[in-house]
C-alpha cells in the first residue's frame, strides 16, 4: 500500500510546478507595479525573464528602475526586487511544502522497508503504468517501478532537493525570478524523479533529456550575465548551450545502445530485457552497453564529455549543489547502476570501459583541479573526479553496491561543499558589491563565517577520505576493490587520485578560510584579501549546511546499504575494512596529500610559492597545461572551428547553396523558360491558331491513315 | 473516265488552296475568300459522294437504270451553301466592325489576345 502510492512522490513536484508557472508566478508578475522604463539604463535587461514570460518588458523595467541603491553597482546582472511579492514567497512555500511532503514520504518507505523486509518484494513493485502507444506486438509504455535501490536514490533527491529549496529562500532573496527559479527546481525534482523511478528504456530517456532540459534552464538563469573571458568564465548563455548539446553528444550513443537491444528484443522493458540479455550475441551486446555508456559519459561529465560542468558553475550556486553535485550528474551512475545486470552480462570489457573512463577522468579531473582559482571550479572538477570513482566503483564490482554508496555519501558531503561555497559567495557579494569566486581574493573568512567554515571542513574531510567520516568508508571501500580485482594500474591511480583530492580540497579550505596567519596552525582565520566586511549567511542558508554536515558524518555508517541495494549482498564490514593494510595505505595517501596542502599554503609566503612556480620551467610548464585542463576545452574549441564550422559545415553550405538551392532554383528556372516558352504559342493571331488546328488535323489524319489501313 | 476520286482529289486540293489563303493572307477578306474556297471544297466533295454512290431501287421514279444515289450528300451541301452565307455575313460585319476601332484589317494587328 505505501508503496504502491509512491508514484505520489514522482507527481508531486509536477504539481508543485505547475502550481507555480500557471498560478504563483503569474500572481507575482501581475502584481508588479507597471512604470516607465528608465531611459538611463537602456534595454539591457528587456530578456530576463524572457521564459514564458507575457509580462516581462514590464517587469524588468520595474525592478531595475527601482535598484538604485546598494545594488547600482552589483555587476551580476541579475534584474533584483527591493522586496519579494507574497505570491512570489508563496512559490517558495508551495514548492518547498511539496518537496518537504515527497522527502517525508521517501525517508517512511526507507525505514519502513528496512524494518520489514518482506513488505518491499525484491523485484519492487509496480508504482504507474500507461500504455502510450501500441503497434502490433510492440507496447510503448510509460512504467514506474520502486524497488530498493530506487528508495536509496529516492532519499538522496528528495533530500538535497528540499535543503536546496529551503538555501536558495536565502540566496535568491532578493532575485526578480525568484518564483521561476522554484518552478524550474520543481521540474528539475521531477524530471530526477522520472529516470528513478523509470522501468524502462523509454520513460529513462524520456526523464534523461528533461533533466537535460531542466539543467539548461537553471544554468541559464541569469540570462543576462555578461562572460568574463579573463577568469575564464563564459556567459551563462553559452554555458547553458554548452551542457545541453554536450549531453545530445552523449545521447547519440546512449539511443544507439537502446536501439540495439530494441531491435534484438522488440522492448524496452527492464526486467524483460534483464531475463532475456544473456540469450543475446555477447559482442552485441556488449557494444550495445558501451553505446548506453557513452549516455551516461554526457550526462556524468566523465571524459571526454566533461567540458559542460565547469561551464555550468555559470548558474546560481544552489543549482549548482542540486544538479551538478547530488543528483543529475548522478543519473548516469544511477542508470548504469539501474541496467547493472545487462552490464553483467556482458563482456567484461564493458564494465572495463566503464572502470577505466571512470578512472582516468577521476585522476584528470583531480589534476586540473589542482590548480584552479576559482571557488566553485575547483568544486566542479572535484565532481568530475568522484563521478570517476562511482563509476570505478561499478565497474570493479559483482553489482551496484559500491557505486551507489559513493553516490550515496558523496550527495551530502557534496551538496555541502557547494551550498557552503554559495554561502560564502554571497556573503562576498553583499560585502563587496561584486560577485567574485576568485579564491585570491578571499581569505580568513572562518572567523567571519563560523558556521559555514566548520561544516566546509568535515566536508573536505569527507570528501578526502578523512578516517571515520562518510567518504573514507565509500571511496576507500572502492580503492580496495580496485585491489581485489587484481587491477593494479586503476588501484595506483585511484590511490594517487585520492591523494590529490585530499591536497586540493584542503588548498581550497585554507585559501577561503584559513590562511598564515590563522588560528588552529592557520586553518582558522587569518587575512581577508578581499574588500569589504564579510558576515556569516542567516539561518535559512546555515540550517541546511549543518543538516547536511550531519550526513557528511553519519551517512557512511549506513553498513547494511549493500545488502539493502542488492539482495545478497554482503554488508560492508568495518572490522575487516580497519585491518586491512589498504586502507589504511589510502588514509596514509590522504594524510599526505593533506599534510602538503596544510605546509604549502599556511607555511609558505603566497608570493614565494609563485615565484617558485614561475620560475622554474617545469613547474611552470605543468601549471599551464593543469590550468588550462590539459587543453581540451581549446582542442574541442579548435576541432568545432575548423573542423565542424569550417569543414563539415562550410561543405554542407556549399551543398546547400549549389546543391539543394539549385535544384530548387533550376526547378523554377525551368518552369520559367518553359512558360517564357510557351507563351509564346499565344500570339493573339487567328491564323496561327489556325496553323496550329490544321497541323494537328494533319498530324491525326496521318495517324488514322497508319492505324487503319496499316491493320488491315 | 471520272472517278470518284478525281473529285476528291479536286476537293482536297482546292480544299488546301482555301487553307493557304486562309492562313498566308494579311487581309481580312482574303481569309474570308480563302474560307469560302474550303466551304466549297468540302461542298464538292460531299456531292461527289452522293454522284458516285448508288444504290439499287426498283421503283419507276428513278431516272436511270433502276439506280438512285444517295442524297444525303446533296442535302448537306445546301446545308453548308447556306451556313456558309451566313457566315460570311457575319464575318464582314465582325470586319467592319473592327475596322471601325482600328482603322485596319490586317490580321496580323489585331492580337491582343496574345501573352
Amino acid at each position: 500500500m505505501l508503496y504502491t502510492y509512491s508514484g505520489l512522490i514522482l507527481f508531486a513536484p509536477l504539481l508543485a510546478f505547475v502550481i507555480i508557472i500557471f498560478g504563483t508566478r503569474m500572481g507575482d508578475l501581475l502584481s508588479r507595479p507597471r512604470v516607465a522604463s528608465s531611459p538611463a539604463h537602456g534595454d539591457s535587461h528587456g530578456g530576463a525573464d524572457a521564459h514564458g514570460s507575457n509580462s516581462h518588458a514590464v517587469d524588468s523595467h520595474d525592478a531595475h528602475g527601482d535598484d538604485h541603491g546598494e545594488h547600482a553597482q552589483d555587476d551580476d546582472d541579475d534584474p533584483k526586487v527591493p522586496s519579494l511579492s507574497g505570491w512570489a514567497k508563496a512559490s517558495a512555500y508551495v514548492g518547498i511544502v511539496i518537496m518537504a511532503l515527497a522527502c517525508i514520504y521517501s525517508w517512511v518507505l526507507l525505514f519502513s522497508s528496512l524494518s520489514d523486509p518482506s513488505s518491499l518484494p525484491t523485484q519492487g513493485v509496480d508504482v504507474f503504468s500507461y500504455t502510450w502507444a501500441s503497434f502490433g506486438s510492440v507496447n510503448y509504455t510509460i512504467a514506474f517501478h520502486l524497488d530498493r535501490l530506487a528508495i536509496t536514490m529516492l532519499t538522496v533527491v528528495t533530500t538535497v532537493s528540499l535543503l536546496v529549496q529551503i538555501y536558495s529562500r536565502g540566496y535568491m532573496s532578493n532575485s526578480a525570478g525568484y518564483a521561476r527559479f522554484y518552478s524550474y527546481l520543481s521540474l528539475f525534482a521531477f524530471s530526477m524523479l522520472v529516470i528513478v523511478f523509470a522501468q524502462n528504456f523509454l520513460v529513462i530517456f524520456i526523464g534523461w533529456e528533461l533533466v537535460g532540459l531542466s539543467s539548461y534552464l537553471l544554468i541559464g538563469f541569469w540570462i543576462n550575465k555578461r562572460a568574463k573571458p579573463d577568469e575564464q568564465r563564459p556567459s551563462p548563455a553559452s554555458a547553458q548551450l554548452q551542457a545541453f548539446v554536450t549531453n545530445r553528444v552523449g545521447d547519440v550513443g546512449f539511443i544507439i545502445g537502446i536501439m540495439i537491444l530494441f531491435t534484438t528484443f522488440g522492448t524496452f522493458d527492464f526486467s524483460t530485457l534483464f531475463r532475456l540479455a544473456p540469450t543475446m550475441d555477447k559482442t552485441l551486446l556488449t557494444i550495445a552497453m558501451i553505446c548506453i555508456f557513452c549516455g551516461a559519459i554526457g550526462k556524468s561529465a566523465q571524459l571526454p564529455l566533461h567540458v559542460w560542468l565547469p561551464s555550468a558553475m555559470e548558474g546560481p550556486t544552489p543549482v549548482s549543489a542540486l544538479i551538478h553535485a547530488a543528483t543529475m550528474v548522478a543519473a548516469g551512475v544511477y542508470m548504469v547502476a539501474r541496467t547493472f545486470p545487462l552490464f553483467a552480462a556482458a563482456d567484461p570489457a564493458a564494465l572495463g570501459v566503464v572502470a577505466w573512463v571512470g578512472g582516468i577522468t577521476a585522476f584528470f579531473a583531480a589534476t586540473v583541479a589542482l590548480v584552479q582559482i576559482d571557488f566553485k571550479r575547483v568544486l566542479a572538477f572535484s565532481t568530475i573526479s568522484q563521478l570517476g570513482y562511482m563509476f570505478v566503483g561499478l565497474g570493479v564490482a559483482d553489482n551496484a553496491g559500491a557505486g551507489m554508496f559513493h553516490l550515496f555519501t558523496h550527495a551530502f558531503f557534496k551538496a555541502l561543499l557547494f551550498l557552503g561555497a554559495g554561502s560564502v559567495i554571497d556573503a562576498l557579494h553583499h560585502a563587496t558589491h561584486k560577485e567574485t569566486q576568485d579564491m585570491r581574493l578571499m581569505g580568513g573568512l572562518a572567523s567571519r563565517m563560523p558556521i559555514t567554515a566548520i561544516t566546509w571542513l568535515i566536508a573536505t574531510l569527507a570528501i578526502s577520505g578523512f578516517p571515520f567520516l562518510s567518504g573514507f568508508y565509500s571511496k576507500d571501500n572502492i580503492i580496495g576493490m580496485t585491489l581485489e580485482k587484481g587491477d593494479i594500474a586503476l588501484y595506483v591511480i585511484t590511490l594517487l587520485t585520492a591523494g590529490l583530492t585530499a591536497f586540493y580540497m584542503l588548498r581550497a579550505y585554507i585559501q577561503a578560510f584559513g590562511g598564515k596567519d590563522g588560528k588552529v596552525l592557520g586553518l582558522w582565520g587569518g587575512t581577508y584579501r578581499g574588500a569589504g566586511k564579510p558576515h556569516e549567511s542567516p539561518l535559512t542558508m546555515t540550517i541546511p549546511l549543518m543538516i547536511l554536515a550531519l550526513f557528511a558524518i553519519f551517512a557512511g555508517y549506513w553498513t547494511g546499504f549493500f545488502g539493502y541495494v542488492t539482495p545478497g549482498a554482503p554488508p560492508l564490514n568495518i572490522g575487516t575494512m580497519l585491518s586491512s593494510v589498504d586502507t589504511w595505505v589510502g588514509v596514509v595517501v590522504a594524510f599526505i596529500g593533506l599534510g602538503w596542502a596544510w605546509f604549502l599554503y599556511t607555511r609558505v609566503d603566497a608570493a614565494k610559492l609563485h615565484a617558485a612556480v614561475e620560475n622554474n620551467g617545469f613547474l611552470r610548464a605543468i601549471h599551464r597545461f593543469l590550468f588550462n585542463r590539459w587543453y581540451i576545452d581549446d582542442l574541442y574549441n579548435w576541432i568545432i572551428t575548423y573542423i565542424v564550422l569550417g569543414g563539415i559545415a562550410f561543405l554542407a553550405q556549399l551543398f546547400d547553396t549549389y546543391v539543394i538551392d539549385g535544384i530548387v532554383n533550376g526547378v523554377a528556372g525551368l518552369v520559367n523558360i518553359f512558360g517564357r516558352d510557351l507563351r509564346r504559342v499565344e500570339t493573339g493571331k487567328v491564323q496561327s491558331y489556325m496553323i496550329g488546328f490544321f497541323g494537328g488535323v494533319a498530324l491525326l489524319a496521318v495517324l488514322v491513315f497508319v492505324l487503319i489501313f496499316t491493320r488491315g | 473516265m471520272l472517278t470518284l476520286n478525281h473529285f476528291l482529289i479536286l476537293g482536297a486540293v482546292l480544299f488546301c488552296i482555301g487553307l493557304y489563303g486562309a492562313i498566308a493572307k494579311r487581309s481580312a477578306i482574303a481569309v474570308l475568300m480563302g474560307i469560302e474556297i474550303m466551304l466549297n471544297a468540302v461542298n464538292i466533295t460531299l456531292v461527289a459522294f452522293s454522284a458516285f454512290n448508288q444504290v439499287k431501287v426498283s421503283a419507276p421514279s428513278v431516272p436511270y437504270g433502276n439506280y438512285s444515289s444517295y442524297l444525303t450528300g446533296q442535302i448537306f451541301a445546301i446545308f453548308i451553301i447556306t451556313v456558309a452565307a451566313a457566315e460570311a455575313a457575319v464575318a464582314l460585319a465582325m470586319i467592319i466592325s473592327i475596322y471601325r476601332k482600328r482603322n485596319t484589317v490586317d490580321v496580323g494587328e489585331i492580337n491582343m489576345m496574345k501573352f
